[in-house]
């Protein structure tokens, strides 16, 4: 690549650097991360070295949507193939390509809010090292049908910086999905992603990120979500693959009449933990948010969930709900959950729940009943529990997509 | 309770030509004028939307509207600029159409609690008269005894919201009561079991205004008068036969030009 | 039935009139007159001063010391707790205060100011009426300490802590620190070095009270620090209830209060511990609770938090025997100027254990009231249940509530289930009371009353009496 990069882009990622050796890695004790497994944190054992991968392999293995509206690939952060069928209007770039075309939009939107919820240091990082990924900016009125999709692929022991930054105009909408996979089932990569989600009045923004890494890699990703007057976003995350994965997830309600919905499916396995934390942050006043979390435990994988919602004080009127469940599926898996409310405002209508439990016994027997094996029948259940995340997404393909990830997952848990 | 003497002339709740608005500035009342003398007993029917629960509501002093102009007299009194609860205590009582719900607290405390705030201070309710009181209401109104123990409305289908109301209205004994649309949703039984609570309040002493959307409820409890409220304003005032001629016609024929 | 609640109405008056407590009622000092003053600040000779005049035993000495080191070794936890205890200077709180005299046995040998402060609190009065057993302690120490003939002769132990660890060493030395170690938090420490007062019961085999026993606190000095501490063993298939109150004049400067309560149930044995907290708006109140259930066993907090200007305080149960029970029953009113810091934590610690938390926080004014729980189901344990409420109502724009759970399950044999809510007085059910004539006072107070009227029930109707009237007299000029 020869494209030089802004020079507002080059000092950020300068002082990002700064940051980034001056910030404390986080230790035990930090309250953002309880619970954590903090030895996750240690990047020494990447070997740093990227394998050789087939471009034209891995174009065929990204399979995704039927029938995306437009398609990129990207391998250890450099775009191997791109093709969409998107209006000229609407700005659907690689990431790097934007820094040089529309530096001053970029610019404007660019990883604006402060990372808060523990990950400020690997934020810094991705900041500094950020070279690839796409920026997408819809403008007014302008609807995008169907959704765009990209692939991240990881090769080798090395760490990238994948960065979706989605900026919507006002009454537009579009669709994002990140998938986020590694090219052999060996190797340790490390996954830094950031996503920016901007959405402006009255438009709509649903971004889905399918996390299916090998399981002997971590990723740490961090979605910062701002939401303006009448507009709604709405934001996924699945995870069935990685060793370690740290989200973090930031919806800022912003204008009256925001509606933001944070919904995530989690299966671990094995050794797998998942450490969640969110973060929705009422501003304004009038405004809705929604988080719906699940979990189906198995293997002796351990997940964490700590979730806020934070209403300013006068962000009156405000409707917050936030939910957390976690299904047990072997003695040997580890829940925790930590549902957390601020609240300084009035007429506020917020609640909170979680729960941590099994399938029934009764359950069990009524499938039996109609001739089903038990195993086939608590996946049965189990894959029930997921669905109705999933459902709430509104797009039959995308629906689709979602669920072939976790079915596959379901499916290789029954073979074990 | 004594009501202060007062000129016999003036004993009714007269409103005229009352402008209310919301919050927002909309116009929902539009020059409302009424008189509802004691002894007697009128009905105000009319289409959803024309006002009719906005009228109740700004009688009672809601917040959320904004009387632009006109005057709500009570005995000749005018109560535009008394609280919510002055009114109350002054003889308006309203039986909400959809009575909230106030977890925690028991019925019997709730109107303990309404009875004791009509006393002068230092004054205590006699608790044992306060019960034999209460009983021979709900007894009248077909109530369980457990319903003193129960949360205010708390749990109760809509007939027993309904028939809590009127034995709010029969315990704070008031001098106005308006009903807002407390037929409505009501199966026949009920019906006539909170009709029966009504005319047991039928009093030279006391007025009362019916809204309702049902000519139904007027064959259980007779109206002196009934007027017929269209967007904003009372379109047309008679006898009980015009509710008859409503429910034959329904509201269209409100709309003839000659009306309008 | 009508007759039932004819005469529960007539009660409630009664005792409405005759307890007819003042929000101002603990509001009065007495001139000092204490014989032993350990001085201002704190440091090993603080604590040999405290050993010397209360004639400790060598191993308590040697508990004391270890404990101020701990203290002095642990940072304040402002890493998750409010940066107001920044504000408290422990060189400016006096640790020891005392008249030197043993606590009496009747009324008639307290002093007259030390019987006026407590008359007027009603405690003598209470104690005829339906307790088992009191001890009221002043300032570092109790000025009483009686109870019925008929318990002692059961063997009921109910004395200080002071004579417990002398006089009933060989029950009290084994479960003394046991629950909750020296090293649990900054202020167990500091209790630990420098404890003085507080009860120590033991209630034999078998032996079920059936009246309640009281501790008072009462704080009368300046700038003081009282540090209490209580052992409650209740053994196999006994049942105690334990209450305590406590109150203390306004000062300017900050009252630091700090106990530290430990609860023993062996099998099938059944504790509650009910506390009524009404400290001064200048009082800190960090206490440290906590119950040890063995199998069939029970430990119940019932925890009513009303005054002091910072309460952190988070009882809890360790369900060590099967099908232990664990409840706290938690009520919070945060009014202006006031941090009720409140919670539960619930350890589970054996099969089929169960804990159960209702917590309601009402914050007014600027108010702010925070929840912190802890729930812990441990590997290899089946059929643990937790159930957890917490509902928050919020009276005026200013006020603040958090909500900050933590719960942890292993394996899957375990059911847990977390709600928690924020609510406020909507203003159409304002509406509807205020038209049945109620002013808007009233009509708060009533729907504040109602939020919490469930749990209320929990309490003994005289302390359940006190606490409404207590929260009314919050909630006036509360709204405007």
């Amino acid at each position: 690549m020869t494209s030089v990069l802004p020079a507002w882009l080059r000092a950020r990622q300068q002082a990002a650097q700064q940051r980034y050796e001056s910030t404390p890695t986080p230790k035990r004790g930090d309250e953002q991360w309880r619970f954590s497994n903090i030895k996750q944190l240690n990047f020494e054992n990447l070997s740093g070295k990227a394998s050789p991968a087939d471009a034209a392999d891995l174009i065929s293995r990204s399979v995704g949507l039927a029938t995306p509206t437009a398609k990129f690939v990207f391998l250890n952060d450099e775009l191997i193939h791109s093709e969409s069928s998107l209006a000229t209007s609407i700005i659907c770039l690689p990431l790097a390509e934007a820094f040089e075309k529309h530096s001053d939009l970029v610019e404007q939107h660019f990883m604006k809010q402060e990372t808060r919820l523990g990950s400020a240091k690997y934020a810094a990082l991705h900041e500094a090292y950020v070279k690839s990924g796409l920026f997408v900016q819809v403008p007014e009125n302008q609807i995008v049908e169907g959704a765009i999709e990209v692939h991240h692929w990881i090769s080798g022991g090395v760490t990238i910086f994948p960065h979706t930054l989605v900026v919507t105009g006002k009454s537009s909408q579009v669709r994002v999905v990140d998938i986020f996979h590694s090219v052999d089932t060996e190797t340790s990569g490390l996954v830094i992603a950031f996503n920016d989600l901007s959405a402006g009045q009255n438009s709509s923004l649903d971004y889905i990120a399918i996390q299916d890494l090998n399981e002997v890699s971590r990723i740490i990703s961090i979605n910062e979500t701002s939401t303006a007057r009448d507009a709604r976003a709405k934001g996924f995350v699945l995870n069935t693959g990685a060793a370690w994965a740290r989200n973090e997830s930031l919806s800022r309600l912003e204008g009256p009449g925001a509606h933001s919905d944070m919904l995530s499916v989690s299966i671990p396995d094995r050794e797998q933990e998942y450490d969640q934390r969110t973060y929705q942050h009422h501003v304004s006043e009038g405004a809705y948010s929604d988080l719906l979390y699940k979990n189906t435990l198995y293997g002796h994988s351990k997940t964490v969930f700590s979730g806020l919602i934070s209403v300013d004080e006068k962000a009156h009127h405000t409707d917050a709900y936030q939910t957390c469940r976690n299904l047990l599926m072997t003695d040997d898996c580890e829940a925790n959950s930590m549902p957390g409310l601020e609240i300084n405002a009035d007429q506020v209508k917020c609640s909170h729940g979680s729960t941590s439990a099994q399938i029934s016994d009764e359950e069990i027997f009524y499938l039996q009943a109609r001739g089903i094996d038990p195993t086939r029948a608590r996946q049965l259940i189990a894959r029930g529990f997921s669905v109705e995340v999933v459902e709430r997404l509104k797009d039959e393909s995308i629906e689709a997509l979602v669920l072939s990830y976790i079915d596959e997952k379901f499916n290789g848990i029954a073979k074990d | 309770m004594k009501s202060t003497t007062l000129d016999i002339s003036a004993r009714s709740l007269q409103i005229n030509n009352l402008h209310a608005t919301l919050e927002n500035g909309t116009e929902i009342l539009k020059g409302v004028s009424l008189e509802i003398p004691t002894g007697e007993i009128h009905a105000i029917m009319g289409p959803n939307g024309s006002g009719k629960s906005t009228l109740s509501k700004v009688i009672a002093g809601h917040e959320s509207y904004v009387p632009t102009a006109g005057e709500i007299l009570l005995d000749g009194v005018d109560i535009s600029e008394m609280s919510i609860d002055e009114r109350s205590r002054a003889g308006i009582f309203l039986a909400f159409q959809y009575p909230n719900e106030v977890p925690g607290v028991s019925n019997a405390n709730f109107i303990r609690a309404a009875l004791q705030a009509r006393l002068p201070k230092g004054e205590e309710i006699d608790a044992v008269a306060y019960y034999k009181s209460l009983y021979e209401k709900m007894d009248l109104l077909e109530m369980d005894r457990k319903f003193t123990g129960r949360a205010v409305n708390e749990g109760f289908s809509g007939g027993e919201k309904k028939r809590n109301e009127i034995l709010q209205m029969m315990m704070l004994s008031p001098k106005y009561c308006i009903l807002d649309e407390t037929d409505s949703g009501l199966d026949i039984d009920a019906l006539k079991i909170v009709a029966k609570g009504v005319n047991a309040m039928r009093s030279a002493d006391r007025g009362m205004l019916l809204i309702t959307h049902y000519q139904r409820l007027l064959d259980y409890i007779k109206p002196d008068q009934v007027h017929v409220m269209a967007e904003g304003r009372i379109v047309k005032s008679g006898g009980p036969e015009l509710a008859l001629e409503l429910e034959e016609h329904g509201y269209d024929f409100l709309k003839e030009p000659a009306l309008a | 039935m009508s007759y039932q609640e004819t005469a529960t109405a007539i009660l409630d008056e009664e005792t409405h009139d005759a307890i007819n407590i003042d929000r101002t009622k603990g509001d009065f000092t007495f001139p000092e007159r204490n014989k032993f003053d350990a001085g201002w600040g704190l440091s090993s000779k603080t604590v040999d001063y405290i050993c010397d005049v209360k004639q400790d035993p060598d191993w308590v000495r040697e508990f004391r010391h270890k404990a101020l080191a701990v203290f002095e070794s642990k940072p304040m936890p402002t890493n998750w707790a409010t940066e107001d205890l920044n504000n408290i200077h422990f060189d400016k709180i006096r640790y020891y205060l005392s008249d030197g005299e043993k606590p009496k046995r009747t009324w008639d040998e307290v002093p007259p100011e030390i019987l006026e402060t407590f008359e007027r609190l009603g405690i003598p009065q209470q104690e005829r009426a339906f307790l088992a057993g009191v001890e009221a302690q002043y300032d570092s120490e109790a000025a009483y300490s009686n109870m019925k003939e008929e318990l002692t002769k059961q063997g009921v132990i109910f004395v200080t802590s002071a004579e417990g660890l002398k006089e009933h060493e060989e029950i009290f030395r084994p479960w003394f620190g046991k629950v909750i170690p020296t090293g649990d938090n900054k202020f167990s420490a500091l209790n630990s070095a420098v404890f003085s007062g507080g009860s120590f019961i033991y209630i034999p085999k078998g032996v079920k009270l059936k009246q309640p026993l009281q501790a008072y606190f009462r704080i009368n000095s300046e700038s003081f620090g009282q540090f209490e501490r209580t052992l409650i063993i209740a053994d196999e298939g006994s049942e105690v209830m334990y209450m305590e109150g406590c109150t203390a004049p306004k000062f300017e400067t900050a009252t630091l209060h700090s106990a530290v309560v430990e609860l023993v149930a062996l099998k099938g044995a059944k504790i509650q511990y009910i506390t009524v907290q009404n400290w001064s708006s200048n009082v800190f109140n960090l206490v440290t609770k906590r119950g040890l259930a063995m199998e069939d066993a029970e430990v119940r907090w019932i925890d009513c938090n009303i005054g002091s200007r910072l309460t952190m305080k988070y009882p809890g149960v360790i369900m060590k025997g099967e099908r232990a029970r664990g409840e706290v029953i938690s009520i919070a009113l945060a009014n202006t100027g006031q941090h009720q810091d409140t919670g539960a934590k619930m350890i589970h610690a054996a099969n089929n254990t169960t804990s159960n938390v209702v917590s309601k926080s009402i914050s007014v004014g600027k108010g702010r009231s925070t929840y912190r729980g802890q729930v812990h189901i441990p590997k290899h344990l089946k059929g643990c249940k937790n159930n957890t409420e917490c509902d928050a109502l919020l009276i005026n724009s200013n006020s603040r509530t958090d909500t900050y759970p933590a719960i942890t399950v292993k394996g899957n044999r375990h059911a847990t289930q977390h709600e928690a809510s924020v609510s406020q007085v909507s203003e159409e059910m304002l509406f509807y009371m205020q038209q049945r004539g109620l002013n808007q006072g009233q009509a708060m107070s009533l729907a504040v009353n109602g939020f919490i009227n469930d749990l209320v029930r929990e309490f003994p109707m005289e302390y359940s009496v006190e606490l409404k009237r207590l929260i009314d007299l919050e909630m006036e000029g509360s709204v405007g």
